[in-house]
């Protein structure tokens, strides 16, 4: 091989150049039957260890796209796992939602809890049902935990509904065997015990128990008698007059809920509120 | 060219068939990622005489056409008149220059693929125009950047006097 040399065409350039086109003819009026050996032995021959580098390269390249597909099917996995719990108990709240409006028959409209990231979201939240559903204010609003709060205001398709951690919030209230009456109302909105509820106005000769539940009374036509309150955990150490307060463990968290059901009447298999919501914590 | 810069020249050489069957698939869509086996016929052609061009074309044809047996013969054919025609060609116009070098393997990867089109017969009409006038250029440009870009980085090895550039 002559690299540099005299590149001037001559008479034998020509020669090879015919001799390379014919040949190049006759290749392409080879039948199929001897095409396909011919080319089977190159690919062979010749061209087999390059074509092994371009199998490797190819491999390798759709080795690191596997590579990033499981690595992203890892993470969504990872993600998922993570609100796995949350689901679960969705899963458990709505199920229990269902088995209480099961109870109910009717009288009821479900909603969905529109919460917003706000620092005033338990107080007042959006609910997905409004005067369409036959949504009114002041109707009452439960979970399958017990009372949630008061529809405040209804709009066409969502109303606003104060929970029991407003401070407007006020309910009669009775221990849940009748024993004691008393007026529930939210604990305060500073310190540790903002979450808490309040049982007022009872009786200084009456002793409430630690864990008693607290139920509606029903007194004041506005809130159904029977609806969970919360539990006693305690009494107030300040006693003012002749009367006694006890700190309650709220049935529900609003900030906790998901799903409610918006009481718009009675229920009509003539079973109580109480005895409904005292199947729910028997349910299996 | 010093004995030594020979042997370089085809280390480059066979660098640029490693990277065809490597790299190539990774540049982007078939019809437009640079030919790194036709650049190396080029670069090899342009240094050879017209026959030593042609045979080597043929050469590299009847390999190509082993990978597409369906039009056999046709990449034979379509080499061998590039590997003639550079060859010829950079005799004729003497100039080892960036641009020219450029322009011949501009050239030489059009009409290779101009050849095959029509000797194979298997583009007709709107296909075929978009085939010379748009993929064809488009293949053309990639493969003449990248032999810019190897005869800029390695220009002594493939003796070409940067000077020129």
């Amino acid at each position: 091989m002559t690299i540099g040399a005299d590149r001037y065409g001559s008479r034998a350039d020509t020669l090879v150049f015919l001799g390379c086109v014919a040949l190049s003819i006759a290749a392409m009026s080879l039948p199929d039957s001897w095409r396909a050996p011919f080319s089977r032995a190159i690919r062979q021959t010749v061209l087999a260890p390059l074509l092994a580098l371009q199998e490797e390269t190819e491999t390798l390249r759709s080795s690191r796209a596997r590579l990033a597909a499981v690595t992203a099917e890892r993470d969504s996995a990872m993600l998922a796992a993570a609100f796995l719990p949350e689901l679960r108990s969705e899963n458990a709240r709505l199920r229990s939602l269902l088995g209480l409006g099961a109870r109910l028959t009717t009288g009821y409209v479900p909603a969905e809890v529109l919460h917003e990231a706000g620092p005033t979201d338990p107080l007042t939240f959006l609910v997905s049902a409004g005067r369409r559903q036959g949504v009114r204010p002041l109707d009452t609003v439960v979970s399958p935990d017990g009372l949630v709060g008061v529809v405040s205001s209804a709009d066409e398709q969502t109303s606003v509904v104060a929970t029991w951690a407003h401070p407007d919030f006020r309910a009669s209230a009775m221990a849940v065997d009748g024993s004691v009456y008393g007026i529930v109302a939210p604990h305060g909105s500073e310190g540790p015990g903002i979450w808490l509820l309040e049982l007022e106005g009872v009786p200084y000769r009456n002793l409430v128990p630690d864990s008693t539940l607290i139920v509606t009374s029903g007194l004041g036509g506005v809130i159904p008698r029977g609806i969970p309150l919360g539990t006693v955990i305690g009494e107030r150490a300040e006693v003012e007059h002749w009367e006694r307060t006890y700190l309650l463990l709220p049935a529900v968290h609003p900030a906790a809920v998901t799903h409610v059901m918006i009481l718009t009447g009675p229920p009509r298999n003539g079973a109580t509120l109480k005895d409904l919501f005292q199947a729910e914590g028997k349910a299996p | 060219m010093r004995r030594s810069d020979r042997y370089r020249f085809w280390i480059v050489l066979a660098g640029l068939v490693l990277l065809h069957f490597s790299l190539r698939t990774r540049l982007g869509g078939d019809r437009i990622a640079p030919d790194f086996l036709l650049l190396a016929l080029l670069m090899y052609t342009t240094r050879a005489t017209p026959g030593r061009g042609a045979a080597a074309g043929f050469f590299v044809g009847l390999l190509r056409d082993a990978l597409t047996p369906a039009s056999f013969g046709t990449a034979a054919l379509a080499h061998t008149i590039v590997g003639y025609l550079s060859s010829w060609a950079k005799a004729v116009f003497f100039a080892e220059n960036l641009f020219v070098n450029g322009c011949i393997f501009f050239a030489g990867t059009w009409l290779r693929n101009l050849v095959v089109v029509l000797a194979s017969g298997e583009l007709k009409g709107a296909p075929l125009v978009w085939e010379l006038l748009a993929w064809s250029p488009l293949q053309s440009l990639t493969t003449a950047a990248v032999g810019v870009l190897v005869l800029w980085t390695l220009g002594r090895w493939v003796a070409v006097r940067m000077s020129d550039a």
